[in-house]
């Protein structure tokens, strides 16, 4: 088996997202350290503008299972055309792009093909032949680096892991339509969708997180209040999600949004390191916490030792005078 | 309807995180486990597993719950605790193999036992063990079952004989109707697990565990398609800038100020 294929499920129709452009980046240099070729496997319904893209990103073929049935996720759908990708490239190595269903898709894909996976890759390391991947462990305090001795290697990716290659406009790549049928029966149907409207966190430039130093459920008025006067979104940690005072999709961390904003305002959170994992990227990370000793003043920018219930309302009037100019 | 649950024993991740955070954290000379002694508790996400189980129970279901888990002796206690939170039964795996990075040999230990078992309408799972964070064993588990997947449930219910199960997705909350047998992973948005009553305690204490060797499931050959090579704690570089003032108006005007040199406001 020769071949890099970075897996793409449910491409948007204009093109390819950040994520998925990471996965063809970082397939780009595994595939150079193998000295094989990168191939791109797109699963999905209306794939022209993806399947254009990836070859001008780089992918010398593109294979695309393309029909009505793979509009949306299915889980039995898509690792059965993931799997036909597999066979058809011939790849020795699979890399599941980032994406809302790569959980599923990537172990299934793992067991399907005998080998395994590793979640949430983000490095490779390559002596030419043999390959490990490097992945963050318990909440990002460690990393672990896990060899995959059988091929086809499935890895799915954590976020920010390469830049997408620079596309290059005309690139043409091989292309291969992969035979798909629907499968006989649709195990898991989707009753109400998921319908997330308004600005997404992963894309604000600004956002002002809340913790349990809030100490009341109703306090994160004020962390809305702040990210609204400051024009970002509010996000909070996984303690306040699991106590109901804020939604799961404003949760920021390994097991909520991984955002990478200009400005993160972090208040009466402690900074673990599963927080840490969702935020650590941001441009500039300020920290305020009763204890001078928290963790989130290793990880900040700038930092005010002090209760935050005193000085967001402070932050809020200034963000509003500033804001009426 | 008969439930099983897949639970873990893992390494405390706040005590890992502590450690790591004042530089305490240590790998042993085997480069692939740490020497500080951590305490070893259930996976967080397989306890919230159990509660969604507990659910479908109070919702008037008929369901038997069995727990099973794969490792050594130390893993009883994990399983006493299921017994205590109201398992009806609990099954350990011994396996002399069991470790981090062999998820699909886990899940083909599991597979070989939920055959065995027969009648299994629904395996639990949480979303991913909080030691290595890998999630890889529900979605293959359900592959090898050859079960439909749902991942990051919250809420489970039954009806028709099917499942209709809340997901806390990235793109916000769906819901979806899925036939059984089912793999369905439970994540942390489902809420805070129930205390073990009193009477289960009780009844945990004395609750041994039946022990299945590995080696007489009948799991296929023992790959080791991925295996750790290697565990690191990487260095988190402080810089931080203590904002100063008398009040805290003092200290959100210097900040402000500090935030505009930056370019960020």
């Amino acid at each position: 088996m020769s071949g890099v294929l970075v897996v793409i499920a449910q491409p948007g129709p204009a093109g390819l997202n950040q994520a998925e452009g990471e996965a063809l980046g970082l397939g780009r240099s595994l595939a150079d350290a193998l000295g094989e070729p990168l191939a791109c496997a797109l699963i999905g319904q209306g794939l022209e503008a993806a399947a254009s893209e990836a070859a001008e990103r780089g992918a010398e073929q593109v294979l695309s299972a393309d029909a009505d049935h793979l509009a949306t996720f299915s889980g039995d759908a898509v690792v059965a055309a993931a799997a036909e990708a597999v066979s058809a490239s011939g790849a020795s190595s699979v890399i599941v792009a980032r994406g809302p269903n790569a959980l599923e898709l990537a172990p299934r894909l793992g067991a399907r093909l005998g080998g395994g996976c590793v979640m949430g890759a983000s490095a490779f390391r390559t002596d030419g032949a043999n390959v490990e991947a490097v992945a963050s462990v318990f909440g990002g305090s460690a990393r672990a680096v896990y060899r995959m001795n059988a091929e086809p290697r499935v890895v799915s990716l954590a976020p920010g892991v390469a830049a997408p290659p620079e596309r290059e406009a005309g690139r043409a790549a091989e292309t291969v339509a992969l035979d798909v049928a629907p499968p006989a029966e649709e195990r898991v149907t989707v009753e109400e969708p998921a319908a997330l409207t308004g600005p997404r966190l992963e894309d604000a430039k600004i956002v002002v997180s809340g913790g349990r130093g809030l100490q009341l459920g109703e306090n994160f008025g004020l962390i809305r209040e702040l990210a609204e006067a400051l024009g970002g979104l509010p996000g909070a940690s996984r303690a306040i999600v699991d106590d109901g005072w804020a939604p799961a999709e404003e949760q920021v961390g390994l097991t909520g949004k991984i955002v990478s904003p200009d400005l993160y305002i972090a208040a009466g959170i402690s900074g673990a390191s599963q927080h840490m994992v969702g935020c650590s990227t941001a441009r500039v990370l300020v920290g305020v916490n009763t204890d001078a000793d928290a963790p989130i003043f290793r990880y900040a920018r700038y930092g005010i030792t002090a209760d935050c219930l005193e000085v967001l309302p402070e932050l809020i009037r200034l963000a509003r005078e500033r804001a009426a100019g | 309807m008969h439930i099983v649950i897949c639970v873990k024993q893992v390494v405390d991740p706040d005590g890992v995180n502590s450690y790591a955070l004042w530089g305490q954290l240590e790998v042993d000379d085997s480069g692939r486990a740490f020497s500080t002694r951590l305490p070893l508790i259930i996976n967080a996400y397989d306890d919230q597993a159990i509660e969604a189980a507990l659910r479908l129970r109070d919702a008037g279901d008929d369901v038997t719950i069995t727990a099973i888990s794969v490792g050594g002796e130390d893993v009883d206690q994990v399983l006493k605790h299921c017994v205590a939170m109201g398992c009806n039964e609990i099954i350990r795996i011994d396996d002399p193999e069991a470790g981090a990075g062999n998820a699909l040999r886990t899940a083909r230990l599991l597979a070989a036992q939920i055959e065995e078992l027969g009648d299994v309408d629904l395996v639990l799972c949480g979303r991913q063990s909080s030691d290595y964070d890998q999630g890889a064993v529900p979605g293959a588990l359900a592959e090898l079952l050859g079960f439909a997947c749902v991942t990051l449930g919250f809420g489970v219910t039954a009806e028709d004989g099917r499942l209709r199960v809340q997901r806390a997705t990235p793109l916000g909350e769906e819901l979806v109707s899925v036939a059984t047998p089912a793999v369905v992973t439970i994540s942390n948005e489902l809420g805070v697990p129930r205390y073990p009553t009193s009477r289960g305690m009780i009844a945990a204490r004395r609750r041994p565990p039946t022990v299945r060797a590995a080696a007489d499931l009948e799991a296929g050959e023992g790959a080791h398609g991925v295996e750790l090579v290697e565990l690191f704690v990487p260095d988190v570089q402080g810089h931080c800038e203590q904002i100063e003032g008398a009040t805290p108006a003092e200290q959100a005007a210097a900040l402000f100020a500090r935030l505009e040199e930056e370019g960020v406001l």
